[in-house]
């Protein structure tokens, strides 16, 4: 982070928290939609303890690792994709609406340099889903029986930031392709299905073929699960998880300025072809 | 008056290249055809002078206004707006310039109007408490604190322009760029809305603005001076009492 970017910290802390209050006041409208979703988290927890009873109750190899605890490996699965799609969709998605509803040109007409405008929105979406992440944990454990008695704080305190940073890299990533080609952004839907498909979200990546396995490690999402489990499920310390972290911290230190760079790209190609307003 | 410009344009043109189609990426190019909306335009702006811009749809009104709020980059010439080019897109140059955007869509419709101010306040910079007091202060010059609390869907036409206006003066700008003010409104609002902008907020303030429009009212009601743009270029200035004879009317 650069000294002027340092020096206008608590700035972008005001907009944050400016930019939390307006989401909370929004909130009370869309009383609906928060119904439909608790009503959707229902069914899905309900698929999940099905699933679990269905497949914990055989001998299992592949999820010998996780001492057979499907339903953490599962619900793990799950929530580090939710993880993944607030990291690569969550700026993209923001842009997106915002040229849409036709607020970004006012927002980036105002003194605020556009990483503070544009950074509110995924620090709370990060925020919410960490929040409703550990929400979710503790629901499986007292509703469905999740076994959470090993989990190791150490490895998972250094795991969120990394995990964020790798995922926030991508997001960058992923806003200027929308910012770019002006649709629904390319990189997250193509991330998101080869993720589901070769990071181990709902199976383990050992049932997978070698070849497929070597592609599946190119992604952050099957790195971030394997801590995850490794730290909620089998009590895994840093040093257990060292490969994961070492490609974490890859992945963050790449994609992060890559993604920044390209992105301060598609803001100047904004201004040039005037899309701040159209879309 | 005239000595030291406020705004200074000069040789500004601009050249749209739309992503290609079909068509244009088989014969593999990457653009369509380029649009010209703005060529050679030059003039000059002084210290408290209100200039309106005239123009048919298309003349390039609005391309010229966001290059000078620095919200597009112009493709030859520049534009300086007190002093900083307005392509810089620096932090100082967006504090004393104001694009004040007509646009109703550009405010969150479930949150109040205080409350959308709150927010922009924050972009400007200003504490929870500066923020309030300002915004407070700004709804009530605006004429909408009795309705500040309600959400902006419930706004009316006018009330949205005040609001828009509102935000506009958060951050007290020397320069206003107000691009259709009045668009949509009934002829005594529209009055009344003109009235309040040319004595309250522009002359009142010893600011300067520039002004979009192409409603000979609006400008005879608001402007010193009145540009005319058409094809992208500017075809001449008149005094507001002559625009019909210069546009033939």
């Amino acid at each position: 982070m650069s000294a002027a970017a340092v020096a206008r910290l608590p700035w972008f802390l005001r907009v944050l928290a400016a930019f939390i209050r307006r989401e909370l006041a929004a909130l009370g409208g869309y009383r609906t939609a928060f119904f439909i979703r608790l009503f959707g988290f229902g069914l899905a927890a309900g698929s999940l303890l099905f699933l679990s009873r269905f497949v914990g109750a055989a001998v299992n190899p592949h999820l010998a690792a996780y001492r057979g605890n499907y339903l953490g490996f599962v619900v793990i699965g799950f929530l580090g994709t939710e993880f993944q799609q607030v990291g690569v969709s969550g700026l993209a998605q923001r842009i997106r609406v915002a040229q849409m509803m036709g607020t970004l040109e006012a927002e980036v007409a105002t003194p605020a340099a556009p990483w503070m405008v544009l950074g509110a929105p995924p620090v709370y979406e990060f925020a919410v889903s960490s929040l409703r992440s550990a929400a979710y944990l503790v629901g499986a454990k007292l509703l469905l029986g999740l076994d959470l008695s090993r989990v190791n704080w150490a490895s998972l305190m250094v795991a969120i930031p990394l995990i964020i940073a790798a995922f926030s890299g991508l997001g960058l990533l992923a806003a200027a392709s929308t910012m770019l080609v002006r649709r629904m952004n390319p990189v997250s839907m193509v991330i998101g299905s080869l993720s589901f498909f070769l990071s181990g979200v709902m199976y383990p990546v050992t049932v997978l073929p070698g070849w497929l396995r070597t592609v599946g490690r190119i992604l952050p999402l099957t790195h971030a699960l394997a801590v995850l489990r490794g730290a909620l499920l089998v009590g895994a310390g840093p040093g257990d998880l060292r490969d994961s972290f070492v490609a974490l911290l890859i992945f963050a230190g790449v994609l992060a300025p890559v993604g920044a760079v390209l992105f301060a790209y598609a803001l100047k190609r904004a201004r040039i072809d005037g899309s701040l307003s159209h879309y | 008056m005239t000595e030291h410009p406020t705004i200074v344009v000069e040789g500004l043109g601009k050249v749209f290249q739309s992503p290609a189609g079909l068509r244009e990426m088989l014969r593999g190019r990457l653009f369509g055809a380029p649009v010209e909306a703005l060529a050679g335009v030059s003039f000059t702006v002084a210290r408290g002078e209100i200039a309106c811009l005239m123009g048919p749809n298309g003349a390039g009104k609005s391309t010229l206004i966001r290059i000078l709020g620095g919200l597009l980059l112009p493709s030859s010439g520049h534009a300086r707006v007190t002093d900083i080019d307005a392509g810089a897109g620096t932090a100082e140059f967006r504090r004393r310039v104001a694009f004040v955007v007509g646009d109703e869509r550009s405010f969150h419709f479930r949150v109040s109007g205080r409350g959308n101010l709150h927010y922009f306040a924050a972009l400007h910079g200003s504490s929870v408490a500066v923020g309030r007091r300002r915004a407070g202060e700004l709804l009530e010059r605006v004429g909408l604190a009795a309705a500040a609390d309600r959400p902006y869907r419930e706004y009316s036409r006018g009330m949205r322009q005040r609001l828009a206006i509102a935000r506009g003066l958060l951050g007290d700008p020397e320069v206003l760029l107000l691009d259709e003010p009045t668009l949509g409104l009934d002829p005594r609002g529209a009055r009344d809305l003109r009235a309040f902008l040319r004595d309250d907020i522009v002359r009142g303030a010893g600011r300067t603005a520039i002004v979009c429009s192409n409603d000979p009212a609006e400008a005879r009601a608001m402007a010193d001076r009145v540009l005319f743009l058409d094809g992208g270029r500017l075809r001449g200035e008149s005094a507001p009492d002559r625009i019909e004879a210069e546009l033939g009317l």
